[in-house]
């Protein structure tokens, strides 16, 4: 997710580095040794990446706390800690599976907790990127290991054998040579003076109890009795809360304000400023009213009088803008990368085929608006928070608060949505300076129109694409120019291109072309830019996956054939697994879907493959057309994620993707004029509801490689899958987002 | 909360999931932060402020209503049902369909939806696909667990039609 600010958090990396190098040096002592060190940094830094050899057995008689993740109790309950956030990708039933299928905890006994921001304790916290799984996998798997390695121990020392007389299966350790068990419950305070193993022994994949399987997620019933508890729903004593309108245009500053009226509404008690604060996730600046309940902080919201200075953003333009990035991509741009002779190949062709494809920017509208709890005392501060980055929450209120990191405890509480959006902690910030201003604990909740209009948005972007093919309707020159707005410039306003690692797509696609040059437009940001689920992997699906479909139609062969002429053209060694398992997926989603069937008039079948976050995913959609408007009928999906860990949760975030994806392609887009977004709620930001929703279908390919996230891989082929599926249905081919764009 | 009511006209009533409460706050605040921030029932959700999105739909006596728009001053003497009040411990039909089918990925609407669904079978206990989704499309999900969804409602009608037959 946060592929290009490594030059913008140079010093927050430098800091994990070292951090990083003390837990290795602390992995290489033996355990003695360890112990030893870790009483010296107590309160230090003594938790890194493999978690289980870093921590140390809780002595306490009544508890085995053998490490951060995992709390047993004498009655055999097992607490599992979830130590990333959960926004409803299901990663808080996912990764303590794990835990439990290693421990053998029969999952019963196992309640989920989700884990304080701590990420000395619990490693990095940071969800984005798809990268839970992914990352945390081996560590959930040897904490859960290292458990059972420890119970089997203490039921050897009981019974006085060796462990290797022993197993462990659903919560008890049994003596292979009689009738003799011992119950986790019962061995728990035994287990905590057991040595934590070195090398914990993990299980074969064939005697995985949870792994692989479909799990229910943890917290259904939660959900459904409406007792799971959001950052919204937090409630603490002597709290108030609080409403707020943000400056319209990023860098404006508020000119006046006139807070008579708003301080006459019955129930308000303050109206506070919130200065902008430049940093990283920082507020935008705004005007909040403090009551006793959120709807009269509302109404004294709308009372206020304010005018803004708009500052140098203030003539954003999206329309103006959008006309700007396509000239831009459409005449020689900064050359980023280069291989062969693309002008030779151009200047060789038999033909060549261009393209130029848009999209707008896009703004998450998770359906729980941003909003936390803070309280801000003298030398302590409190959050609890919907977020998806305790860390950087962290961070942020360290340096407005002028207190250490460790002074300020974050509850992480469930996001009722994400999607990017509550990795920026600005609405924490914000609740922190009116908690700070007033002396209570706030609890600020965004309105869906401030939710719209002061985001972090997905880069709108132009990408122009001009390809040569030789006589055998081979690809033999690629020029792809880029122009977007970067995260980076969230970190660097001074950023005008995207820079090369941002743009690295290009060259590093599995695409087999031997010429290729890849050039970034100018695009400099008039407002925040921000991760949003998929980030830039939206357009790359978009440009490679419509382009693909245009050259089969000017080579005369149908998608798949093209696209493995292109994956099989790539004769690049390293890329080799890349092109295997792309191909893989194109073939299942090929022939799930019935590809090449012969469909009635007015439907069409699109495809469309991409490898994103380290997972491969194929896209067949099905598509009938009425009138103007279509229909997604069905949408089958081939994924490589790795071993899949839980395949109900990983089919729902297929779903998801498809949805989203729908929104993104027929409906969204967030509009500027005069530097402010033009959009507010769902009636001007319309996203996809249950009438448009298709039938998904998720084939996985069946694979014990190391597993990859789902987050947003779905995300990128489904646009262009249904761009292509329209243009073989209609003939019409829409190579700007979203096909239906709301003018008002 | 903030207004006094006037000495000489009693307090508004409000009943909710079976409970008697005083409407002590101002009329015009609609029912949704009257249920949220003055009784701490949160589990009826904002998404909205608007009637767009369906987050916060309960039942006013029995039929679903947008809570988010309708001040709590025009309730009085109504019967509101929320999520916390739908089945004593969660075994409503569409509940534990719901469960079976595992609907929920970040569940902030799902109350929304449920308590919609909830009133839909209560006048269709056979609903067709397309019924479903004509009902049901004033709920948004943004992750997207409409399949599900509709899967759910039509597992909970047959469910429904068993309990019957």
């Amino acid at each position: 997710m946060r592929p290009d600010i490594e030059g913008f958090l140079k010093a927050e990396r430098t800091r994990q580095a070292e951090a990083l190098e003390q837990t290795t040096l602390q992995l290489s002592l033996d355990r003695r040794q360890f112990l030893k060190v870790s009483g010296l940094a107590a309160g230090g830094l003594f938790v890194g990446v493999s978690l289980p050899n870093t921590s140390i057995a809780d002595t306490k008689a009544t508890v085995f706390n053998p490490n951060a993740f995992i709390h047993l109790q004498e009655n055999g309950d097992v607490l599992i800690y979830c130590g990333r956030c959960e926004m409803g990708q299901g990663i808080s039933t996912a990764l303590p599976s794990v835990v439990a299928d290693e421990m053998e905890a029969d999952w019963s006994f196992v309640r989920v907790e989700q884990a304080e921001g701590d990420q000395d304790k619990f490693g990095s916290q940071a969800t984005g990127g798809s990268a839970s799984i992914r990352t945390m996998y081996e560590p959930m798997r040897k904490a859960g290991a290292s458990a059972k390695d420890m119970l089997i121990a203490a039921a050897a020392k009981v019974w006085n054998t060796s462990s290797d007389n022993c197993y462990a299966k659903q919560h008890f350790v049994y003596h292979k040579g009689n009738d003799n068990k011992l119950s986790y419950g019962e061995l728990a305070p035994i287990a905590a003076s057991m040595e934590v193993p070195e090398a914990p022994t993990l299980k074969a994949a064939t005697d995985f109890n949870y792994v692989g399987k479909a799990l229910p997620r943890h917290d259904v019933g939660m959900v459904i009795s409406g007792k799971r508890t959001y950052g919204v729903d937090v409630k603490v004593p002597g709290m108030q809360y609080a409403a707020i309108v943000h400056c319209p245009v990023m860098g404006g500053t508020l000119r006046s304000l006139d807070k008579t009226e708003a301080l006459k509404v019955p129930g308000v008690t303050a109206v506070v400023e919130i200065a902008p604060l430049k940093v990283p996730f920082g507020s935008l600046g705004g005007v909040a009213v403090v009551a006793d309940n959120s709807w009269t902080a509302q109404q004294g919201v709308s009372k206020l009088k304010i005018e803004w200075d708009r500052g140098e953003h203030g003539s954003y333009d999206t329309d103006a803008y959008m006309g700007e990035l396509i000239k831009n991509v459409e005449k020689p741009a900064e050359k980023i990368a280069e291989r062969g002779d693309v002008e030779n190949a151009f200047k060789n062709a038999a033909k060549t085929v261009s393209a130029t494809y848009t999209e707008g920017h896009l703004v998450h509208a998770p359906m729980e608006p941003n909003a936390s709890v803070v309280a801000v005392h003298d030398n302590h501060c409190e959050v609890w928070a919907s977020t998806q980055s305790p860390d950087d929450i962290q961070s942020v209120l360290s340096g407005f608060l002028g207190m250490d990191k460790k002074q300020i405890k974050v509850n992480v509480m469930i996001c009722g949505g994400a999607f990017g959006r509550k990795f920026k902690c600005d609405y924490v910030q914000e609740a922190a300076a009116i908690s700070k201003a007033v002396g209570t604990p706030i609890q600020l909740t965004w309105t869906r129109e401030e939710d719209t209009k002061t985001g972090y948005y997905h880069s709108n972007s132009a990408q122009h694409i001009k390809a040569s093919l030789d006589e055998n309707n081979n690809v033999t020159g690629w020029l792809h120019r880029i122009a977007f707005p970067s995260i980076n410039t969230l970190f660097d306003p001074s950023v005008q291109f995207a820079p090369a690692n941002a743009v690295s797509e290009i060259e590093s696609h599995p695409f087999g072309v031997t010429n290729l040059r890849s050039e970034s437009g100018l695009a400099p940001a008039h407002t925040r830019i921000g991760w949003y689920r998929a980030v830039y992997a939206i357009f790359w699906g978009l440009g490679f996956g419509v382009f693909a479909d245009e050259l089969a139609e000017t080579a005369g062969v149908d998608t798949v054939t093209m696209l493995n002429r292109l994956y099989d053209a790539n004769k690049n060694p390293e890329q080799a697994e890349l092109v295997a398992r792309s191909k893989a997926v194109l073939a299942l989603a090929a022939e799930k879907s019935g590809f090449g069937k012969a469909l009635p008039e007015g439907e069409g079948l699109g495809i469309a493959v991409h490898y994103s976050f380290q997972t491969y995913v194929a896209m067949a959609v099905h598509v009938r057309m009425k009138g103007d408007d279509f229909e997604v009928v069905r949408v089958d999906n081939a994924v490589d994620c790795g071993q899949v860990l839980n395949k109900d949760g990983a089919a729902a975030q297929q779903e998801g993707a498809v949805a989203m994806g729908i929104s993104l392609s027929k409906y969204c887009e967030v509009t500027f004029k005069d530097g402010a977004v033009v959009n507010g709620n769902f009636d001007d930001y319309p996203v996809m509801r249950i009438t448009d929703m298709p039938e998904v279908r998720t084939h996985f390919i069946e694979s014990d490689a190391a597993p990859t996230g789902l987050g947003e891989p779905g995300m990128a082929p489904f646009a262009p899958a249904l761009v292509n599926a329209i243009y073989q249905a209609s003939g019409k081919r829409y190579r700007s987002l979203p096909i239906q764009p709301l003018r008002t | 909360m903030s207004e006094n009511p006037s000495i000489n006209t009693p307090t508004k009533k409000i009943t909710i999931n079976d409970r008697e409460y005083d409407i002590d706050v101002p009329e015009n605040m609609p029912l949704l932060w009257f249920l949220r921030d003055r009784l701490e029932l949160t589990g009826t959700k904002f998404g909205c402020g608007k009637a767009l999105c369906g987050a916060c739909t309960v039942h006013v006596d029995g039929e679903a209503t947008r809570s988010c728009v309708i001040p709590v001053g025009a309730l009085a003497g109504r019967s509101i049902t929320t999520i916390e009040g739908l089945s004593d411990s969660d075994e409503h039909p569409l509940q534990k369909a719901w469960l079976e089918v595992g609907v929920p990925q970040c569940g902030y609407c799902q109350a929304g939806q449920i308590m919609n669904a909830a009133s839909l079978l209560k006048r269709n206990t056979s609903p067709s696909e397309q019924e479903i989704e004509t009902a049901m499309q004033g709920n948004i999900c943004r992750c997207g667990t409409y399949q599900r969804i509709k899967k759910a409602i039509s597992v909970a009608a047959d469910e429904l039609a068993k309990e019957v037959s």
